[in-house]
Parts: C-alpha cells; structure tokens; sequence
C-alpha cells in the first residue's frame, strides 16, 4: 500500500519540481508533465492545510493517551 | 621554674594546635567582615564573626584563585581549614581552604559556579545550537500536564498549526525530583519521535525554576538529539536550562509559535512556488514558440513552391545575362567587321584608280609591264571611272 506523504513530504517535491523547472534546460514536454505534477502536489498540499486536524497525546508517565 | 623565650611559647602553642584534631579540618561558619585581597600576593584576609565573638582568617593566593565567587563583606558562608598560630603575633587564625556561600546568596553564587563550569564545557555553545525545523511533524512539549503551559502550548499550536502532533510529556517542574523529572520527559518526547521539544512551565519565583538551573537538565538538553526550545517563563534572568537550550523563548506561548510556522504563511509559500513553477514553464512555452517561429520560417523558405520560385527567377536572370552578353559580342563583331570593311575599302584597286591610275587589260589580262605588248596591239583601259579603248604606237 502506497504510504501517505506527509505536507513536508509534498512540499519537499514541489520545491524540487519548481527548482527542476527553473533551470530551464529539460525538454519542454518534460517541463510541462513536472509542470502538471507541480499543480497536483500543491493542490494536495493546499488540501492537507485546509484538512489539517491537529492530534495530541499526552504522556502522563502512564501510558500515553490520543486526545 | 625554667624561663621561656615568646617564640617557644608561640611555637609550643602551635604545635598543640596542631595536633588537635578538633579544629584541624573544620567548617566554621560565620559572616565575613574586613575583606581585604592583598593586591600583589593575592592572599586573602577576613575576619568571621558571629553575633559574639569573631576569628581572623587568611587564605592562600593559591587557595583563594580557586573560589568561583568573590566573597564580600556581610556575606554568609561556610568556611573550611584549620586552627593555627601566627608566631609573629602571638595570635591563632583560620588557615582557609575554601569558602561555600550560603543561604540565598549562596544559591547565586553557586548558580554562577554551574554557568561558569557548563560554558567551560562548551554546553552553551553557539556552535551547538540547532536550526528549528521549518516544517515539524510532531512537536514534544515536556511540563506539567496540569500546568497553564501545555495549555498555552496547545491553543496556540492548534490556531497557528493544525497540521502538527503534539506529544506532551507530563513533567515535575518543581521540587524533589524535578530535575529528574524533567531529564526523563527529554528522553520521552525525543524517543516518541519529536522533532522539536519546547521544555517548560508557567513563569515562576526563581526558586521554583532551580529543576532548570541543573547540570543534569542542562545536559539532557544539550545531549537530545532534536532542538529544544526552553519556555521557562522567567522574563529577567536566563536559567541554565535557557542557555543550554538552540531557542530560547519568553514564555510557553512563545515557544510554541517559534516552534512551528503559521499557516498563513504556509499558504502564502505553495503560492510563492505556484507562481515560481508557472512563470519558468510559461518562459520554456515561450522559448519554444519562438523557435518555432524561426524555424518555421526557414522551413517555408525551403518549400516546392518557392524552390520553384527562386528557379524561375535565376533562370530569368540568367537569360538576360545570356542577352546581355550575346548582343554585346554581336556589338563587338560588327564594329570588328564594319573597321575591316574600311580597311578593305581604303585596300580597293578602285580606290587608287579615282587618284588618278589606270588598269590596262590585253585579251582580258591585267597588264604590269609593258614586254608582252606590240606595236599595233588593242588594249582596254580602265579608270577611276569609265574606260576607253587604244592602240599602242610604241612602246618602251
């Protein structure tokens, strides 16, 4: 089963894409499929922000319990 | 009775001091009065006192270099030597070893001792101090559960940064144990997979901040693994936890947004690079129209039709340069011809008959001397124009 990426995961790779695209010197359709790549990953992104749930669990020296 | 000089007495004197175990090796303690460092042997000077009775002490320049304070008049202390006997004097003194602080002063100036060792130890280096990580997945907060601080923590945490885990350890911050207490929660949090731990508690009395003023907490923050954060919330004075610590913040909530970014500004950077990745496929798009363009242009420049084209109009260029050059040459051979027929004409017999001479003909023959002719002979004349006919009647 494909793990799920983590934001910094994501946006590690979207940093890359751009960085990739910057130095201008693939192929253009190799640019524009990074390109189409680079719009998914940061309307992933954009949607783990909005999704964003945070989780707590507490370590009261017991067992540690999610809140 | 035998008669003794003074410095028998003192020297005698002296070595029953000596040997009294009782005051050989004591702690006495007292306020120190009269504090005098002499200036070029270092030794030191003072007298202990206490609400009846005072003893002068001395301390060795050697000695006294080692003291990480400098003792003060008026300061409480526990000072430990032994009893000797000053011959020149006649007088017995503490010869002092060391000198402990005691009571609140004591608890500052052994606070300085602890700072002064652990930078020696390189335990607040800049050096060691680690970056926060820019985008944490699970943020450690090692306090007291019960605490405003892991509340703090938590609002703001939840607000500026959905997007975490927060593993909050319980920890004693204060009393019996906390120190300890506090270590351990280091080695949790680190162990549960933070990437940064904020470690504190609510601000507080000094006193009750002396778990973060230890060697031991000192050192589990400066040997974790991952950035601390210290929030110990105690504005006026850094503990030793707070300079041992890569990021030191004012108070929990602080710690928290120094912790992990905004999502504002998270937003705001997959926009940055949205619009970085555009603009540079857009440029590439650009470029490759434009080459296109060109190419295009010199593709159409090599089509059939134009082939065809630029053919027909050499051909057209050739044709008139073959024009040109055939009615020039043809020039030429006329004016060569028309020169020659002048010649020709100026050569003619003709021509030099109309000056004046004359073709004689016998029997249709050109004649050019007079051998062949006799006397009676019929010969024909032509001039420049006309002719006549005559008879020779002598010859010569």
């Amino acid at each position: 089963m494909k793990e799920k990426l983590t934001f910094e995961d994501n946006m590690t790779k979207l940093g890359n894409i751009v960085t990739e695209l910057e130095k201008g010197d693939i192929p253009l359709e190799k640019a524009v499929e990074l390109y189409g790549e680079g719009v998914k990953l940061s309307a992933a992104c954009r949607k783990q922000l909005d999704e964003a749930q945070i989780k707590i669990t507490e370590d009261d020296g017991t067992a540690p319990s999610e809140k | 009775m035998p008669v003794i000089t003074v410095t028998q007495i003192n020297k005698y004197i002296g070595s029953i001091l000596k040997n009294d175990r009782n005051i050989q090796g004591v702690m006495v303690r007292g306020e120190i009065t009269d504090y005098v460092k002499h200036y070029r042997s270092g030794h030191v000077y003072f007298t202990l006192k206490d609400s009846e009775s005072s003893l002068k002490a001395v301390m060795f320049a050697s000695a006294a270099s080692r003291l990480r304070f400098e003792p003060e008049d008026g300061m409480s202390v526990i000072v430990s030597g032994s009893i000797g006997v000053y011959e020149r004097d006649g007088a017995y003194q503490l010869y002092v070893n060391d000198i402990i602080p005691e009571g609140a002063g004591a608890a500052g100036a052994a606070l300085e001792q602890l700072k002064k060792k652990l930078a020696k130890e390189g335990i607040f280096d800049t050096a060691h101090k680690r970056p926060i990580p820019p985008i944490p997945k699970k943020i450690g907060a090692v306090t007291s559960l019960s605490g405003a601080a892991v509340r703090d923590i938590i609002n703001v945490l939840s607000r500026r940064y959905p997007l975490c885990e927060i593993y909050a350890v319980n920890a004693q911050v204060q009393g019996e144990g906390a120190a300890e207490s506090v270590c351990s929660g280091i080695l949790k949090a680190e162990a549960a997979g933070c990437d940064v731990i904020i470690v504190g508690r609510g601000g507080g009395s000094s006193e009750d901040l002396s778990a973060f003023n230890t060697e031991k907490v000192a050192y589990a923050v400066y040997n974790c693994k991952v950035p601390v954060i210290s929030a110990v919330g105690h504005e006026t004075d850094y503990t030793i936890a707070d300079l041992a610590a890569d990021l030191r913040a004012p108070t929990p909530s602080a710690a928290a947004e120094l912790a992990a970014p905004d999502m504002a500004s998270l937003y705001e950077k997959i926009s940055i690079l949205e619009r970085r990745a555009e603009r540079s496929v857009l440029a590439q798009l650009d470029k490759a129209s434009d080459r296109f363009i060109a190419l295009n242009a010199r593709l159409s420049a090599q089509s059939p039709e134009n082939r065809l084209k630029l053919t027909a109009e050499k051909l057209a260029g050739l044709d008139k340069r073959r024009e040109t050059a055939f009615s020039r040459y043809f020039e030429r051979i006329e004016h060569q011809l028309s020169e020659r027929i002048a010649k020709l004409d100026s050569l003619s017999p003709l021509k030099v008959l109309s000056r004046g001479y004359s073709l004689v003909y016998k029997d249709e023959k050109l004649l050019s001397s007079s051998e062949t002719l006799e006397k009676g002979d019929r010969i024909k004349l032509t001039f420049g124009s006309g002719g006549a006919e005559a008879e020779i009647t002598d010859k010569w």
